[in-house]
């Protein structure tokens, strides 16, 4: 019979490259039994094995009240039949004392279950692992912590690897440097590690570990059984196991994990008490270093980073709000579905549709960087058809400006920075972009063409990223960040400390670019060829590391002269490459809905999961079907229900800014800020050297000196990061708007809007709604009427500074003024 | 003056003013600390001292950051005794202090040697200057390598400056962190959020034309009509109908309530008005970028500035250093800093203020092929006058090749620790990273040994 607790399901990522076939992603499934009937408490595991002195598993006892799986581990009270073979503590954490069989209870009111216990290995004891068990200690500890002996230059002389993932060095760090003082094999209760771990010497890092515990005896017994390092007789863990995979919790509800480690041979032991429990979002849910989960009292939920030795798993954690009756609003395609069926689950209500102005305003500053007009606005908000913002996306599809701005958000994230590439690599990188969103290229092709560029740096292609990205490791970690969202870097000096990547990996990666040199040309000018190419040394052991792709087999190339970034490519855009249609769709995501399924954009990986792990599948699913047409997936997303949602939520959804059950609001690009200001005020910019009405978003000059630009965040393109775009308000953005002599000389510019509104013969009414769409794309509320027509009537103080009698000055100054506090409207400044 | 109840004797805090008190002011106060996150430092019971001992006095410090790393045997550790290509050119005078010698252009400073104390064993291991300026303003080495543009992220540790204006304050009416002539580039908030960045003059004081970025007033707008467009503006934006404010547009607003506050306070674009000082005292500081920043940051603390950030850059002397060192940098320095202390002392004000002068590092003992000298952190010095420190004093001191300190090392950590002591700020306070994980404002540190009187 299977368990009323779902299946317990742990993946677990692995490290070691050594065994890596086929083992680093590892699915379990495994089916615990028990034979009890709903109402009765339900231990598990059914049944509890320990094999070793130093063992402990941890006993989970739950119950069932009204269907919610309730944990009353810390409620039960535990005995065991045979006080000699085991022991247990209150919270259900099972010792051993000697080799033997009994059962230990657990009980509730009237109810109570038994769990058998076999315990081994207590006489005889297989010897340490210094791999799994020490390790493990020091690890738990936090000995081996980045601010400890973890850290690069170790502390007070004694050093070891970040998390304990080089097991020589520090198996020699312990048992050799410093002339072996560390260890003492004829009194092992004197060595320095146990006196120091226990501050029975002094130790900056105060007591670690009690004299007498579980850990203590642990280590005591690898020093006297010779501090051995592995033999092969250890057998390497293969999969770390979790239970439960999953958990719904009530607000203020707790919840114990059990971990248990599984090694090659099919063993399972009990590591509750030896692995690391790190909250993505402790202010939902906390976890404590026993592996309780916490509830908080607000609904939400999290991941929960469970790390032992090289191995993580993440347990997903929901807190739904109560009393909400989700109702499903009509869907338009499986983006809506998704999202709902998240929303449901956390009981998140759904936010109403946006209206037309808001669609309006939001469509197009999203897709072409560029404000409606007013007398788009107009337009739009007065067009019958019901399909109208179908046709709307489509237009805007096909707007010139839809290549001009994305060709600025690549030319920032591909670092077309004049002053590292050169004005000539600049401008032939930025043409080249242009044309490829021009012509929609599909994605595919367009990372191809990157990843294998070569040529003239000055000629209008893609070549002048490798200059940009200057060094093979340069490129391979940026250009991993960016299109495989993999930040290989932090494997550039240790093993990533949440993921798989190992500096193998980041060697083997770097090795493609390594036959990419950038020569000068006989003509002048710079090119880059790539030819050949060596592998790389493996950073810290100087082996070298054959050239491969993420997780792919070392890759073979056709003769020495080839160029290696060709087979990269091939995986890079083979239909089952894991990375590529996934990191876009996410990118791609973030920008329309405000928030990337997973953030950072570029940062993917099984320990930093999605909000939203079925909609990410969907996404990338589509994208791939869609053979990577890049407007036709917009055009998708554009279409959905959720990206129409209004930016107000609904009541009970105001915290929510995880699961898009509202609209976002969004950051304008400093140039297409400055843009639209342009625009609504009706004067153009003029940057220095460039024709008259140039757009900011189409200079591609990014050291172009411009105060606006600069203070609203203009990128320096300096990484590949889309992080380096300041969005982040300041006092100098505010004061600029409010009170620079630049933005006042559009508001009064002869030639501008306020002027030429001013000398028409509208009425007040008219000139404010013109205005109002101008800047905010809807007519007026009749608030903002009330507020503002009383502007165009002059009296009282002196306003104009040259007499309330001056008609033409007060309707003047009416009309500025209308427009400068739209252009000061949040609405304004941002995307809704 | 309010006191701490908590915690053995009374503590004050930058300015007396407990933080439970400005709570109550209500942190609505336009430029007090922050509300809603961690409560400040306070010093804790097990390091009060006996009654009459030392109490924190500081208010505020006035940071003057030699960026590129000054010669500390060129200036303030001379080595007379040393081989020529060791001492370098410069010849050592005596200072108001018998025994303390300095070098020959640091003559202004040397006068008043009485009313600072040096130190010379300041050592850290980061010999690079994007990381070394991390280094010193956040007390965490840097996550990047050198050379590599920091970018504005939020993950950095947040540098002193935002640290001392979170847990202050302003105390009038500008910003409580300012950055000047340009921002200091490892000066930022990082973790902390916009809320506690620099507000940034990105203009030189010394130049005539000298305005704050759109302060000042808008040719031919009244002040009517000044006033009716904020009102406007306030009206419309409390009737925000079905938008909510919230993250960037909150932030927004917050900043947009700031901005109206510099531009309608008289006092607030009186501070910034430099051309009001007289030209007397000008010259005295010497009309100079780094002269003139250190009279604005006088003005500055006077008008409530808790951190004045004056970023002095140039100092990165590979080549042929000495004739731009003896005429560019160090008289100009050496002046700014002397009649900066003068000026605070004449006015009372040097007992409430922190003036520091430092760099990211020293420079190489041997003298390059090139006639400069090159990056060395292992021995730099520090300048500290005002709030009560223990003036005219030399504390630890280098080889005889200015090379390595020989007694009295101090760290970074020791400096982050005192500089926020100086403030009684509990540098052990913990503030948690965007992980989630707890760090202390330093790690770890100690009082400079005998710095505090």
């Amino acid at each position: 019979m299977v368990s009323p607790m779902p299946t317990l399901i742990a993946q677990t990522s692995r490290w070691r490259r050594r065994r890596r076939a086929g083992l680093w992603v590892l699915s379990l499934l495994l089916a615990v039994g028990s034979a009890a009937p709903a109402a009765d408490l339900t231990p598990h595991p059914a049944a509890l094995f320990i094999d070793r002195p130093e063992g402990a598993e941890q006993i989970v006892i739950l119950d069932a009240i009204d269907g919610h799986r309730v944990d009353r581990t810390r409620e039960v009270s535990f005995e065991v039949a045979d006080v000699h073979v085991a022991r247990v503590s209150a919270t259900g954490l099972v010792e051993p004392l000697a080799d033997g069989a009994t059962e230990v209870s657990a009980r509730l009111g009237d109810r109570h279950v038994t769990i058998p216990l076999s315990v081994s290995g207590v006489a005889n004891p297989a010897p340490v692992s210094f791999e799994q068990e020490v390790q493990a200690i020091l690890t738990k500890h936090a000995c081996n912590a980045g601010g400890c002996h973890g850290k690069a230059e170790g502390q007070n002389g004694f050093k070891l690897s970040l998390l304990g993932f080089d097991h020589a060095a520090d198996h020699a760090a312990i048992v050799s440097q410093s002339r072996g003082r560390r260890i003492n094999p004829s009194a092992p209760e004197a060595s320095l590690l146990l006196l120091k771990a226990t501050a029975a010497v002094p130790h900056g890092g105060g007591r670690k570990i009690d004299e007498g515990s579980p850990a203590h005896r642990r280590l005591l017994r690898w020093i006297a059984e010779g501090a051995r390092a592995d033999g092969p007789d250890d057998r390497p863990l293969v999969a770390l196991l979790v239970e439960p995979a999953e958990v719904r919790l009530r607000p203020g509800e707790s919840h114990q994990l059990r971990v248990s480690a599984l090694d090659a041979a099919g063993g399972r032991h009990g590591v509750t008490r030896e692995t690391d429990f790190i909250s993505n979002a402790p202010g939902i849910v906390g976890a404590s270093a026993a592996g309780v989960l916490q509830a908080g009292v607000i609904p939400g939920d999290a991941a929960i980073l469970v790390r032992h030795l090289g191995h993580v798993a993440t347990v997903r954690v929901v807190v739904p709000r109560e009393g909400i009756a989700f109702v499903r609003p009509p869907e338009i395609s499986a983006i809506d579905r998704l999202v709902h069926d998240r929303l449901a689950a956390l009981g998140i209500p759904v936010a109403e549709r946006c209206d037309d102005a808001t669609f309006l305003r939001r469509s197009s500053l999203d897709t072409i960087g560029t404000l409606p007009t007013a007398a788009e606005a107009r337009e739009f908000l007065a067009d019958p058809s019901p399909d109208k913002r179908e046709k709307l996306v489509e237009r805007l599809l096909e707007r010139p400006e839809y290549a001009d701005f994305w060709t600025m958000k690549w030319a920032d994230i591909l670092r077309a920075d004049k002053s590292k590439i050169g004005p000539q690599g600049a401008v032939a990188l930025t043409r080249w972009l242009h044309r490829q969103f021009a012509l929609n290229r599909p994605y595919d092709e367009f990372v191809r063409a990157i990843l294998t560029a070569d040529g003239p740096v000055g000629h209008e292609s893609p070549a002048a990223v490798f200059k940009a990205l200057d060094g093979a490791e340069v490129a391979a970690r940026s250009l991993s960040q960016l299109f495989f969202g993999v930040r290989i870097e932090c494997a550039q000096c240790h093993h990533h400390p949440s993921e798989r990547w190992s500096q193998d990996d980041y060697a083997a990666l770097a090795g493609f670019f390594t036959g990419v040199k950038l020569k000068v040309l006989p003509g002048g000018g710079e090119g880059v060829v790539s030819r050949g190419g060596v592998d790389l040394p493996h950073p810290r052991t100087g082996a070298v590391v054959p050239t491969a792709a993420l997780g792919a087999v070392p890759a073979s190339f056709d003769g020495p002269s080839a160029d290696r970034r060709r087979l990269l490519a091939d995986w890079a855009t083979a239909p089952d490459n894991p990375f590529l249609a996934r990191a876009i769709a996410n990118r791609l995501w973030a920008h329309f809905f405000g928030r990337g399924l997973v953030e950072p954009i570029d940062d993917l990986r099984a320990t930093n999961p999605a909000t939203n792990e079925p909609l990410l599948d969907h996404l990338e699913a589509r994208l791939k079907a869609l053979r990577f047409d890049l407007r036709a997936f917009t055009r998708e997303l554009l279409a959905s229900r959720t990206y129409q949602l209004a930016a107000t939520p609904a009541p009970g959804a105001e915290e929510d800014r995880r699961h898009y059950s509202h609209a976002l609001p969004k950051a304008l690009p400093a140039e297409v800020l400055l843009d639209a200001i342009c625009q609504a005020t009706g004067v153009r910019e003029s940057f220095n050297g460039w024709p008259e009405g140039t757009r900011a978003v189409e200079v591609w000059d990014n050291r172009l000196p411009s105060y606006f630009l600069k203070v609203f965040g203009r990128p320096v393109r300096a990484t590949v990061c889309e992080c380096e775009r300041g969005t982040e308000p300041s006092i100098a953005q505010a004061l600029h708007l409010i009170n620079s002599p630049e933005i006042e000389a559009k508001l009064g510019a002869r030639h501008g809007t306020a002027r030429r509104l001013a000398e028409s013969a509208l009425a007040p009414e008219a000139i404010v709604e013109e205005l109002c769409l101008a800047t905010l794309s809807r007519p007026p509320t009749a608030g903002e009427l009330t507020a503002l027509l009383p502007l165009f009537v002059a009296g009282g103080e002196s306003i104009t500074g040259g007499g309330d009698g001056d008609e033409v000055l007060v309707r003047r100054a009416a009309v500025e003024d209308v427009l400068w506090t739209f252009l000061n409207r949040t609405e304004f400044l941002g995307n809704h | 003056m309010e006191t701490f109840a908590i915690g053995g004797p009374a503590r004050r805090r930058c300015d007396g003013v407990s933080r439970r008190h400005l709570l109550r002011l209500g942190s609505a106060g336009l430029w007090g600390g922050l509300s809603g996150l961690a409560l400040p430092g306070l010093l804790r019971a097990q390091e009060a001292r006996l009654p009459g001992s030392p109490q924190p006095r500081a208010k505020n410090v006035i940071f003057i950051f030699l960026e590129g790393g000054p010669p500390q045997q060129d200036m303030w550790d001379p080595k007379p005794g040393a081989p020529a290509e060791i001492r370098g050119p410069f010849k050592p005078i005596q200072t108001s202090v018998p025994g303390t010698i300095f070098t020959e252009h640091c003559a202004r400073s040397a006068r008043i040697a009485h009313k600072f104390t040096v130190v010379r064993s300041h050592t850290h291991a980061d010999n690079g200057h994007a990381t070394g300026y991390h280094y010193v303003m956040t007390g965490r080495r840097a996550p990047f390598a050198d050379g590599e543009y920091p970018v504005p992220t939020n993950e950095h540790f947040p540098s002193l400056g935002s640290i001392v204006a979170r847990e202050c304050g302003s105390a009038g009416t500008v910003p409580p962190y300012i950055n000047l002539p340009h921002p200091m580039s490892a000066g930022g908030p990082g973790f902390y959020g916009p809320e506690h960045a620099p507000f940034v003059i990105e203009a030189d004081p010394s130049q005539p034309d000298f305005e704050v970025k759109d302060l000042g007033r808008l040719a031919g707008l009244s002040e009517a009509r000044l006033t009716r467009r904020r009102d406007l503006l306030e009206r419309l934006e409390a009737d925000r109908g079905a938008l909510p404010l919230s993250g960037r547009s909150a932030a927004m607003a917050t900043y947009y309530r700031k901005a109206n506050d510099l531009i309608t306070s008289p006092q607030a674009r009186a501070a910034f008005r430099i051309q009001d000082e007289p030209e007397k005292l000008r010259e005295e500081y010497g009309l100079t970028q780094i002269g003139q920043g250190a009279l604005l940051g006088r003005r500055l603390v006077e008008a409530g500035c808790r951190f004045v950030g004056i970023d002095a850059p140039g100092w990165d002397v590979h080549f042929n250093c000495f004739p731009s060192l003896s005429t560019d940098l160090i008289p100009p320095a050496d002046r700014a800093f002397a009649a900066l202390i003068d000026d605070l002392d004449a006015r009372g004000l040097l007992d409430e203020t922190l003036v520091v002068m430092m760099g990211e590092m020293g420079r190489t003992p041997k003298v390059n092929a090139q006639a400069g000298r090159d990056h060395w952190s292992m021995a730099q010095c520090i300048l500290f006058a005002g709030a009560g420190i223990r003036a005219g004093q030399v504390i630890g001191a280098t080889d005889a090749q200015a090379a390595a300190p020989t007694r009295d090392p101090v760290s970074i950590a020791d400096f982050r620790h005192t500089l926020l002591w100086l403030l009684g700020i509990d540098s052990r306070t913990e503030v948690n990273d965007p992980l989630g994980r707890p760090v202390s404002l330093s790690d770890g540190g100690v009082l400079i040994p005998g710095l505090i009187a």
